[in-house]
């Protein structure tokens, strides 16, 4: 898939860059407004990661030009400041979701891919961990035929780290991701510590889950390959 | 509390009713006054004609009888009467009063002229009555009519006055209604109140001035914290995405991975703390929105099912007794969550393993009132007067977290107006009591 980054950061839109080619996206830079408005014209992106901070350009506008311009590009956009208002006038011009600075490249990827499963109509395949299966779809978990019973929050987590599989995630960018809105200023927290206990003590009940790993003093990761 | 026009048209009624009831008080005297005069008149009138006719005709056609010395006169129903007698007093009478009479066994009340003629030497008392129970009555029919006429003209007044004030009181009430509601002045209307009156256009071109000075500050306010929140943050996330791009690395040694993981979470330290006061800075320059309306226990009961893991893993108890509920208006739900959470959180951390926190929701003196106590640690009476503030809350040695989460939950509390109080005691616990407007 085709991304065009448009951010004015150099070293961010290099990051960004960087680890979303590892993921086998094609990128493309766009360090101004009017950089990013000729590319657009020009080129054909599946994805435009959009910083609203441009010192030329007011980041909405870009997008009001693109969609006449008859352009199909996901618009994600990424933000630093923060305002409750930007993000409410970039979904109604047309953005396909909203991040806010700093965050995890693992959580940029995973917006994108959310996205791009709406965009293209993507049904979910069932994950199989194991002795266990996610029906991403109905967002249930099932081991030989019956639910395992998990609550929301648990069964998010699961499938935050089964969807970015075979990669470790820290506890922070776990945490992010399921308790964003929350700004906790316990850093240490073992929120997830504690969510990964019980997830486990739950699953264990069924089937051993070998396929969850530890990984000391990061985070965690499922790993398939074993 | 009464409106202002009401006020006006109380006051106008009540001063037309308590001025007609003076009048109507003092009306039968002025009646009785009026009439009288009008009798006296006819009566002195009525005099001038006998003298004129005694002159004309002589006094000896009236006095006929030898034998009395009076002559007297009435009409059928006894309305008049008129009597001439022989008298030997010798000052002259002039004067008219009311005495009764007796008439063929009846006494009925008259107005009585007297008055001493002098005829051939001798001297003569006229006296002229009129009845004054004819006066009786018209006086009452007046009454009656002025009476009907108060009572139209003072309701078409009141009508007319009440319609005027309302008239008169117009650009007020607009001026009034669009600073009802308004919690920030962005939402304030700017289009200038139609007005001839010249203190209404003053209070309103005022007002707006006002209006838009305070709105200009807190633009400038809201683009500091963008820009300040856009340079701070900026290199927090190029930091941090060098950083998980390193970490997925598949060269580096296990001991590097575990420094850059430990750079990461001093990076989300400052993250967390850059970003609480950027909201604590949003909140007071009213950046948030107070337009949610929810039920206060639902909140409670979220934030306890997040943070019941925790406790539970920790091995303590959070109690909930939820009895009242409060329907809140006019708020910020995810603010108000933050708040709750930031406390119940704060009260979780600071409570030893076998510990019990309760949330608890009442009305207090009408008030709706959430009480967070726990039977942990307490404070002595000098921490609670640092608690609140930014950074003064890290006393203790075994304290994580940058104390700015108990400043994050003021500052929300303060945005609603929310009274919070804390009272405290060493070794028993601690209890945070949130009355809600």
């Amino acid at each position: 898939m085709n991304i065009l980054i448009v951010e004015d950061e150099n070293s961010l839109a290099n990051e960004i860059a960087l680890f979303l080619r590892s993921e086998n996206f094609l990128c493309d830079i766009a360090l101004t407004g009017n950089e990013a408005s000729e590319k657009i014209a020009v080129n054909l992106y599946d994805f435009v990661l959009l910083d609203l901070g441009l010192p030329d350009y007011d980041g909405l506008d870009l997008i009001k030009e693109a969609r006449k311009a008859g352009s199909e590009a996901s618009f994600i956009i990424i933000t630093a400041r923060g305002a409750v208002e930007d993000k409410v006038k970039g979904l109604d011009i047309g953005a396909d979701d909203y991040i806010a600075k700093p965050f995890a490249l693992i959580e940029l990827l995973s917006r994108i891919n959310a996205v791009a499963r709406r965009k293209f109509n993507i049904i979910s395949q069932d994950i199989k961990l194991g002795e266990f299966v996610m029906q991403i779809q109905s967002r249930k978990l099932y081991c030989m035929g019956n639910e395992v019973d998990l609550t929301k929050k648990e069964y998010d987590l699961l499938q935050y780290l089964a969807l970015n599989r075979e990669k470790v995630l820290t506890r922070q960018q776990l945490y992010e991701h399921i308790w964003g809105n929350i700004l906790d200023d316990q850093y240490d927290s073992n929120f997830i510590d504690v969510h990964i206990k019980n997830v486990r003590k739950k699953l264990n009940l069924h089937a051993p889950t070998p396929w969850l790993e530890t990984a000391r003093g990061i985070g965690y990761r499922i790993t398939l390959n074993l | 509390m009464i409106r202002l026009k009401t006020r006006l048209a109380l006051f106008n009624l009540l001063s037309k009713l308590v001025f007609t009831a003076l009048f109507l008080l003092f009306l039968p005297w002025i009646i009785e006054r009026i009439n009288l005069r009008q009798v006296d008149n006819d009566l002195i009138q009525k005099r001038e004609q006998v003298i004129g006719l005694i002159g004309r005709i002589g006094i000896d056609p009236f006095m006929t009888s030898d034998t009395t010395e009076t002559f007297g006169s009435y009409n059928i129903l006894k309305e008049e009467f008129i009597s001439l007698e022989k008298i030997l007093i010798p000052d002259d009478l002039n004067y008219i009063e009311v005495t009764n009479r007796l008439i063929e066994e009846e006494e009925i009340s008259y107005r009585v002229l007297n008055y001493t003629i002098t005829v051939d030497g001798q001297k003569y008392l006229l006296e002229i009555g009129k009845s004054l129970a004819s006066i009786q009555t018209a006086r009452r029919n007046i009454y009656k009519v002025i009476i009907a006429f108060l009572g139209i003209i003072v309701l078409i007044t009141f009508l007319t006055d009440l319609q005027y004030t309302r008239l008169l009181l117009r650009p007020l009430e607009k001026i009034t209604n669009k600073l009802k509601g308004i919690s920030d002045p962005s939402s304030f209307d700017n289009t200038p109140v139609k007005t001839t009156t010249s203190d209404f256009y003053s209070l309103d071109h005022a007002l707006r001035d006002l209006m838009k000075n305070i709105g200009e500050l807190f633009e400038k306010e809201k683009e500091i914290t963008d820009n300040v929140s856009h340079e701070l943050l900026t290199p927090i996330s190029v930091l941090r995405s060098k950083l998980e791009n390193l970490l997925l690395r598949e060269d580096i040694k296990p001991e590097i991975t575990a420094k850059i993981e430990e750079s990461l979470k001093t990076l989300h330290r400052l993250q967390t703390l850059v970003n609480s006061l950027l909201l604590i800075a949003r909140i007071e320059s009213r950046q948030y929105l107070r337009e949610d309306t929810f039920y206060v226990n639902q909140v409670l009961r979220e934030i306890i099912t997040e943070i019941n893991p925790v406790a539970e893993d920790k091995g303590i108890t959070l109690e909930e007794d939820l009895e009242h509920d409060f329907q809140y208006k006019g708020a910020n739900r995810s603010l108000i969550f933050s708040m709750f959470y930031n406390v119940i959180n704060n009260a979780v951390k600071n409570t030893p393993s076998g510990g019990r926190v309760t949330i608890k929701s009442l009305f207090l003196h009408n008030r709706f009132d959430v009480i967070i106590s726990d039977n942990g640690k307490g404070m002595s009476p000098e921490k609670i007067d640092k608690l609140f503030s930014r950074f003064k809350s890290r006393m203790g040695s075994h304290e994580d977290g940058t104390g700015i989460g108990l400043a994050i939950a003021n500052t929300i509390a303060d945005f609603h107006e929310i009274i919070i109080s804390v009272t405290s005691q060493v070794d028993k616990g601690t209890s945070f009591s949130f009355i809600f407007p």
